[in-house]
Order: structure tokens, then sequence, then C-alpha cells
């Protein structure tokens, strides 16, 4: 007797295939249905109206680093903050992928997306897709930083949110190790977003507390390795004082770090700093631990900008860019912890 | 002609062991490298084998440990699980929601996480080992799925889960960190699997040539499917592990890029990508290669830019001298 001993029979392969195809035309005639008509109908009309002109009825927001937490959190307000204006929120899904980036904005540029809010994560090859947006009258504004080509932007002081960062480790250490100990930095220099961070947050420091000897700049910007990267240092220097965090999250994994290897919660000598403003790092400061500071972005902000901003251009108003503002959060400050943990939820 | 005496196979003399020893130098050339790459960092940084340093490497790589063993018999097999690093992220975040969130006993949360670590990889196995479909595209859209599912549930980040949680990352057993001791059954389980059980052997001969293993009565659907689970619910315990440790987990980034680290260790232990041939011991090797590396690199201060490509370096040479060792290693 012989059987087909490795595969599935042609039946049951050909029924999964069957299947298969059934499954994609339904999910793709859903998405049609879901989407094409009210947009195609709204591009139409907006096609060759100066933006002053328009009647925003859709904002696409084209934010590239989906996998971080702020994502999420800014297209739960943003839309919240749309839906208040009568306006529709599209959303790209680019995988912190440039290519993909750019694929997804000029499908929004040919199916002329009234508003474009982009943040581009290479700002030189976005510049002729902006062109090309404008050409096609549709707004464009830039997120976290300036194109020539734009019809406004949503600007952040990356360097700012670093040297507020610093700022402060140097005065604490100023104050509670008279100016000497032992510093690490955990870095990002693949990003302009992150040079500008890692930038502002050693030069303020090492300015302002030229005694701290600096041990390491190591890249990190998850927990995972802030972890690994401090244990690391720790074996080195056990006697480190401060750790500093391009962001929250990889300053998150050095604190943990240094509480594997004994350092007390509430250690007078110990401070760890980082940036975004993310629920963990700020409950920790909140709890009084050694993790001191964050310079925090409040997401509420910077979805009203995503919403408000091509509103403005849309009707017209001068100089409609804004610039969000950057906050050191420290121990003490619980009520504006409560309102950044209250908006993340 | 050498002849071995029965006192000798009890008790094996010193010939004897330096005779095994020098086949198992032979076999795992990587064990080479390894040793050099210690020396090496020892002599630059003066503190690579402390302690303290060498407790953080083992505790850093157990993680990779236990996802790499189950990874190993599958690659053996002839099977490749690509969706390790996402149903790492949802375990993790399964593992946190259920003791955190939920208030659940760790020993829920820890289950709570196998149980949806084990469909993962039943998924991935009915696909692969029953439908037939290729195990690249099914793990890789798996990889893809699996983190998009774990961000639309948890799209925020999980943290505070407990002080009877911290215990799996952090607890000690015997003097030894919990992770490492969890890390070492597995790895002794996997050797022992490997070398006494009939379906162990199996293993390699579904890997060698399924249709002669199918002609020998050997179930090629079964056993491999049964890898794919055991590989999900080891990713999953690995994340729960990683929870436990960091008291945090994010969706979109824990346990990125995990899955090439895992095969990477896999592969330069010595273990064929086209299946049938490789050890527990070649396993292990090459994530204590990789866990090395990455410490040493850090203990030197090497810049970050060349830390990368140090890396590089250092993993094709151990790739190379796995590759051009004796023929016994494959």
């Amino acid at each position: 007797m012989t059987r087909r001993p490795l595969s599935v029979t042609p039946a049951s392969r050909r029924q999964f295939l069957a299947w298969s195809a059934g499954a994609l035309t339904a999910t793709g005639l859903a998405a049609t249905g879901c989407s094409a008509p009210e947009s195609s109908s709204g591009s139409a009309k907006a096609a060759g109206a100066s933006p002053s002109a328009k009647k925003l009825t859709q904002i696409g927001l084209d934010y590239p680093f989906t996998q971080i937490p702020l994502y999420s959190t800014l297209v739960k307000l943003s839309t919240a903050a749309a839906k208040k204006h009568d306006v529709e929120l599209l959303t790209t899904s680019d995988a912190s992928n440039p290519d993909t980036q750019a694929s997804n904005l000029n499908t929004w540029v040919a199916r002329k997306t009234q508003a474009i809010v982009s943040f581009p994560m290479v700002f030189e090859a976005t510049e002729s897709i902006a062109k090309a947006a404008l050409d096609a009258g549709l707004i464009w504004v830039t997120y976290g930083g300036t194109l020539e080509n734009q019809s406004a932007d949503i600007r952040f002081s990356f360097r700012e949110s670093g040297t507020l960062l610093g700022e402060s480790a140097a005065k604490w250490a100023d104050e509670e190790l008279n100016g000497k100990g032992k510093i690490a930095f955990l870095v990002d220099n693949t990003i302009e977003l992150g040079r500008e961070r890692t930038k502002g947050m050693i030069d303020a420091f090492t300015k302002l507390a030229p005694g701290v000897d600096v041990v390491a700049q190591e890249q990190a910007i998850d927990p995972d390795t802030g972890l690994s990267k401090s244990n690391a240092l720790l074996a080195k220097h056990p006697d480190l004082n401060i750790i500093l965090g391009i962001t929250d999250a990889a300053a998150y994994g050095g604190f943990k770090a240094l509480q594997q290897a004994g350092r007390k919660n509430g250690d007078r000598k110990t401070f760890v700093g980082g940036q975004d403003g993310s629920a963990p790092s700020l409950l920790a400061i909140k709890q009084g631990t050694f993790y001191r500071a964050s310079s925090a972005l409040a997401p509420l902000d910077i979805s009203n900008a995503i919403v408000d901003v091509p509103l403005a251009v849309a009707a017209g108003k001068a100089k409609p860019s804004v610039e969000v503002p950057v906050k050191l959060i420290q121990r003490g400050d619980t009520a504006e912890i409560d309102a950044l943990l209250a908006q993340n939820g | 002609m050498t002849t071995v005496t029965a006192a000798e196979r009890v008790v094996p003399g010193p010939r004897a062991l330096a005779a095994h020893g020098l086949t198992t130098v032979r076999r795992n050339p990587l064990l080479v490298v390894l040793t050099l790459l210690v020396l090496v960092f020892q002599l630059s940084t003066g503190s690579f084998l402390d302690p303290g340093n060498l407790r953080g490497i083992a505790t850093d790589a157990a993680a990779l440990a236990i996802v790499a063993v189950p990874l190993a018999l599958l690659v053996i097999s002839g099977y490749l699980d690509l969706s390790v690093g996402s149903t790492l992220a949802l375990g993790a975040l399964t593992a946190g929601w259920l003791a955190g969130e939920q208030a659940q006993s760790p020993v829920v949360a820890v289950v709570g996480a196998l149980a949806v670590g084990a469909a993962v990889g039943a998924v991935n196995g009915l696909l692969c080992c029953y439908l037939g479909l290729s195990p690249f595209i099914v793990t890789l859209g798996m990889l893809a799925a699996v983190r998009g599912l774990a961000q639309q549930l948890f799209p925020l980040p999980l943290s505070g889960f407990g002080d009877g949680f911290a215990w799996l990352g952090g607890a000690r057993i015997a003097g030894i960190a919990a992770p490492v001791v969890v890390a070492a059954a597995v790895l002794v389980a996997g050797a022992l699997f490997l070398a006494y059980t009939p379906t162990g052997r199996h293993v390699f001969a579904i890997g060698v040539n399924r249709e002669a293993a199918y002609l020998s009565g050997v179930d090629v659907r079964r056993t491999p499917f049964a890898l794919f689970v055991v590989t999900g619910t080891a990713a999953a315990l690995a994340g729960a592990i990683k929870a436990s440790v960091l008291d945090s987990v994010v969706a979109g980034t824990s346990g990125t890029g995990f899955e090439l680290t895992v095969l990477t260790a896999v592969l330069l232990g010595g273990v064929a990508l086209s299946g049938g041939s490789g050890s527990v011991l070649g396993v292990l090797l090459g994530v204590l290669f990789l866990g090395c590396l990455q410490n040493g690199l850090t203990l030197m201060s090497v810049p970050t830019f060349w830390q990368q490509m140090a890396q590089g370096v250092a993993l094709v040479a151990g790739a190379a001298l796995a590759y051009f060792g004796p023929r016994a290693t494959r």
C-alpha cells in the first residue's frame, strides 16, 4: 500500500486555497467598501482647489514609528480631536521603513487626500513628495521638522529635550555628588531625532558637570538593550551614579539593571533619567525612586496640533505652524504626571 | 587497534577523557573561537571574567537559550520558525497583563503566556506540517500577524507586575538566577531528548529524509507539529521572563529582531539549516558566543558602529570556522 506521505491531499489543498482566496476577496471588498467612495468623491472636489478654500473632511497622519507606544496614543487622541471638527483621520502603516513611507505618501497624493501630516524618516527624500502634494492642491504639514515645500509644520525641540535632561542631571550631580561621579549615556546615533536629543543631553551635562567621569556612550533605545548594556557597564563600573537615556524605554532598562545590581530604590547617590514621558518611567518618578526625571511631551498637545494646523491652513490663517513644548518632569510634579498618565491611558 | 577494558567503559581513564575532549573540540570548533574571544575580552578589559559579569551574561543569554533549544530541534527536523520574536512579545504582554491589570497569581500569568505561545506554535505547525505550506512563508507571515495582534491588543506599555511575578526573573535558586536555572533545565531536557528518546532520533531522521522516515514508520507530521508547539511555548516563556526582569513590556519593541538572534545562535552552533544535523551543546556554544560578544564589546567601550562591524565580522568568522571544521560536525 502506498500513501502520499508528506503533504496534504490534493482535495484538502484545493479546499484550503479556495478558502484563502475567499477570505482575501472578502477582506478586499470590505476594505474597499469602508474607504473608497467617500474619499474619492471628496478628493475629486478638492482637486484643483486652493488649500485656503477647502472644507477639510480628511487628514492623513503619516507617522512611521508605529511600534512606539506614543503612536497608539496619538492616533486615539487625534482621532477624537478630528471628530470634533467632523474630520476623518487616516493613517499609514510604514513599518519604520522610508521606502514604504514614500510609497504610502505617493498613494495619498495620487488619491488626493486633502491634508497630509507627515513625519518624514528622510527629510530630503520626502521633499519631492511634499512638492507633488502642494502642486496637487493638497495641504502638507511636516511633523518633527521643516521642509522647503510645505504648508506648515509641527516642530519639536529634540535638542531642547536632551538639554533639559542633561541640565537636570548636572544640577543633581553638583548638589548630591559634589560634582564628582560616573555617568553613562544611552544614546541613539541612527536617526536625526536621536542625534539631536543625544547632542543636547551630552553637551548640557558635560558643560555643567565637567567633574563627572563619562564612562560610556552606548547605543540603546529599548528597555532590553538598555538593561543588557547597563549590566555590562555595571560589571566594569559598579559605582556608576548616573544613567541618562535617549528614550525613557532605554533608561528604564538601566533603572532595572541598577535595581538588580542591588541599588536601593531610594538611593541618594543614583540618578536615572530619560526622554518621552512614557508611563513606566513616570510611575517610577512619582514613586520617588532614583528614576528622577523625564523630558516629556504631552500627547494631547501633539494630537491637537495634528488636527489644528491643517485646519488652520485650510482656513487661510497666517503662520499656522506650531512648536510643541517639552517639559522636564521630576519628583513632586504629581499633577503633571497624573495628567500625562491620563493622556497615555 | 585500541582496546577498551570493561573498567574503562564504566570509569573512563585520563587518556579516554582527553580523547573524548578532543573529539568534542573537533566536533564543535566554535568552542575554540569562544575561548579565544573570552581570552581577548579578559585581557582587554580585566573584568570580563568577574563573577558578576559572568552572571550578567548568563542571565541575559537565558531567554535566548530557552528558545534556541526547541528551535534547533525544529531546524534539525527540516522546519523553521521565524515568528518567535513576536510570540515572545505576545507571551510577555499576556503574562504582564494577567499579573498586572488582572492581578492574577504569577502561576496563572505564566500559564496564560505559555498557552498563548502554544496556540501560535500550533497554528504554525498546522499550516506547515499538515497543510504542507512553506515554513519560511508561514512563520514570516506569523511574525507580522502576531506583532500586529499584540499591538492591537496592548497598544500601551504595561508595567508594575508585582513582587510575586518579579520572582521569575529576579529570584536566585541555590545562588543562580532563576532564568539561568530554567535555561539549564531546557538545555538538559533538549540534550536528553535528542540523545536518548526514539522521538529524538526521529527528529534527525525526518530532517535527513522525510520520505525515508515516513516509509520507516516515523510520524513525519506529528513530531514537527509538536516541536512547533514547544517552540512557541518556549518563546512565550522567554517573554514572561523578560517581562518579569524588566517589570514592563512594550508591544511594538519587545522581542524585535529576536528571531534572527536565535536563528544565528542555532546556526552558529552547527545546526544545519537544511536539517538532519546539530547538537544541543553546539546551540549552547552559539548562545554563549553571542552573549559574550555583545557584553565584551560593551565592556571594551567600542563605539556603536564599530560594535556592529565587529559583531558582523566575528559572526562570519565563527560561522566559517564551523563550516570548514571536520565533517563530523555536520
